[in-house]
């Protein structure tokens, strides 16, 4: 340095070839003592990070919330392919949505049959559609299983999931299914869950009118709709469909059975249920003969049992 | 020494306590947690170079060692070899102050680039002497090219935002002295 270009004073030059030495020698020996030493120079610089990076906060939020509006801004200029994704996703999403009614249709169909405990008699015989005899004021179908097989007028039909009919005419080989959509059909039903009782009756449309509810209020669409016993048509708890609410503000059901590809039908062999004639007489102990221990008529009801 | 902290010359140390302040906040903001890539430039080492070759009285050789010194515990390097580094470099740099004011900017580039190689290179043999763990090389040449691309941009930004610029013939301190 020369010292022409510059107006210091003498002591300057040994002072600060003094601190240049003592800076040297700090930091080449804190470098040598992390060295030898690491695990203690590693706490010190811990400590002194944790000293000095939290006061940074108050400056790393905004930084932090404007590069966060910035990434914002920037998915503007992607938003018609967020559209598009989006509505792929959608799109996927309603499939999934279906499918998750549908499982959740079975799924309660199957609860209902292990709690109701359906006729474990209740077995059917399948049967392939040969023709669909249907006209455009007759739904019905022909099935290759008739009198020979067992089959009676009246009992119920389905297709994998749903009621589709009963049989209505019964040859030695065939039989024929008249639909639920025919205008003759009429099918009680319950509605569920408010348990309300209707009838289902065909109007030769692909989705029959239901009739005779007693509080339509209670209905809302959507509501499950099962066959009800009523009339000894048919078994009780058969997934018929779910209401909905046509253009004219009438409550119809849309069928659970895929009528558009009605292959193979399920006959229901169903028994007549038993009628309940006579109505309860008094319950009272009973000796091993079967005679009334008790003869006084105003003794209370005992626990013995026929 | 101490005549010559004036209140000016305080005021610009401040600016460059600042600056520091904000590269080193910006190193650690969580801005890129990616990874990869090619390193940035050390633009903090051309800003202090640059700084120091215009006005050395600014920075104070104890401010350099310890504001790199902060960034070599903050960055966990290796504590104060690389600030050891810059420290030697920037006191030889300073002693060739006068020299710098006399030539052209392509000149002072290219002794500051011969410095900055000759930095990297004691930094990663004296790495290799002690056998401590290191960068790969071709990524350190990777970032000693961009900081010295870089340090043209600084001098730019130090001309022409911050008012710092070589000390024009005549023009004296606030003591009045000749610079």
């Amino acid at each position: 340095m020369p010292s022409d270009r510059t107006n210091e004073a003498d002591y300057v030059r040994p002072v600060r070839r003094l601190v240049i030495a003592v800076l040297v020698l700090v930091l080449g020996g804190m470098f040598l003592l992390w060295r030898i030493d690491s695990p203690r120079v590693e706490r010190f610089r811990m400590a002194f990070v944790d000293a000095v990076v939290p006061n940074m906060d108050w400056a790393m939020a905004p930084v932090t919330r404007a590069s966060r509006m910035v990434e914002d801004f920037r998915s503007y200029a992607r938003i018609y392919e967020q559209n598009q994704e989006l509505r792929r996703e959608l799109q996927q999403m309603r499939a999934w949505r279906e499918a998750a009614l549908q499982l959740e249709q079975r799924n309660a169909q199957l609860l209902d049959m292990a709690q109701v405990r359906l006729d474990p008699q209740l077995t059917h015989v399948t049967g392939v559609v040969m023709a669909d005899a249907g006209s455009p004021y007759r739904k019905s179908v022909l099935i290759n299983v008739g009198a020979r097989d067992g089959i009676i007028d009246g009992w119920a039909v389905m297709d994998g999931l749903g009621l589709a009919g009963r049989i209505a005419g019964v040859g030695q080989r065939s039989s024929r299914v008249i639909l639920l959509t025919d205008s003759n059909s009429r099918v009680p039903v319950m509605l569920q869950p408010s348990g309300q009782r209707a009838l289902v009756s065909g109007d030769n449309s692909t989705m029959p009118v239901l009739e005779f509810i007693e509080a339509p209020d209670d209905i809302r669409p959507g509501d499950r709709v099962v066959s009800a016993s009523d009339g000894g048509v048919f078994p009780p708890g058969l997934l018929v469909g779910e209401v909905v609410q046509g253009p004219d503000r009438r409550l119809r059901v849309r069928l659970a059975a895929d009528y558009g590809r009605l292959d193979f039908l399920r006959v229901l062999r169903s028994r007549p249920a038993e009628r309940i004639d006579h109505s309860g007489a008094l319950l009272r102990p009973l000796d091993g003969e079967g005679q009334p221990l008790d003869t006084a008529p105003e003794a209370p009801a005992g626990a013995a049992d026929e | 020494m101490s005549e010559g902290l004036r209140f000016d010359t305080l005021a610009f140390l401040g600016l460059y306590l600042l600056i520091a302040a904000l590269a080193m906040l910006l190193r650690l903001l969580p801005l890129d947690l990616m990874g990869g890539g090619w390193p940035g430039p050390d633009l903090l080492l051309c800003l202090t170079i640059g700084w120091l070759l215009r006005r050395p009285a600014h920075l104070p050789a104890p401010v350099i060692g310890l504001v790199f010194l902060i960034e070599d515990l903050l960055t966990l390097r290796p504590p104060g070899l690389w600030s050891l580094t810059v420290f030697l470099g920037t006191e030889f740099l300073r002693r060739r102050e006068a020299v710098a004011r006399e030539i052209n900017l392509a000149l002072e580039w290219a002794m500051v680039a011969a410095v900055m190689v000759a930095m990297t290179l004691a930094y990663r043999l004296v790495l290799a002497i002690v056998m401590v763990p290191q960068q790969q090389l071709d990524l350190s040449l990777i970032k000693l090219a961009f900081t010295v691309a870089a340090y043209p941009l600084a001098v730019v930004v130090l001309h022409f935002v911050l008012r710092v610029r070589k000390p024009a013939t005549g023009e004296v301190d606030e003591l009045g002295r000749r610079l």
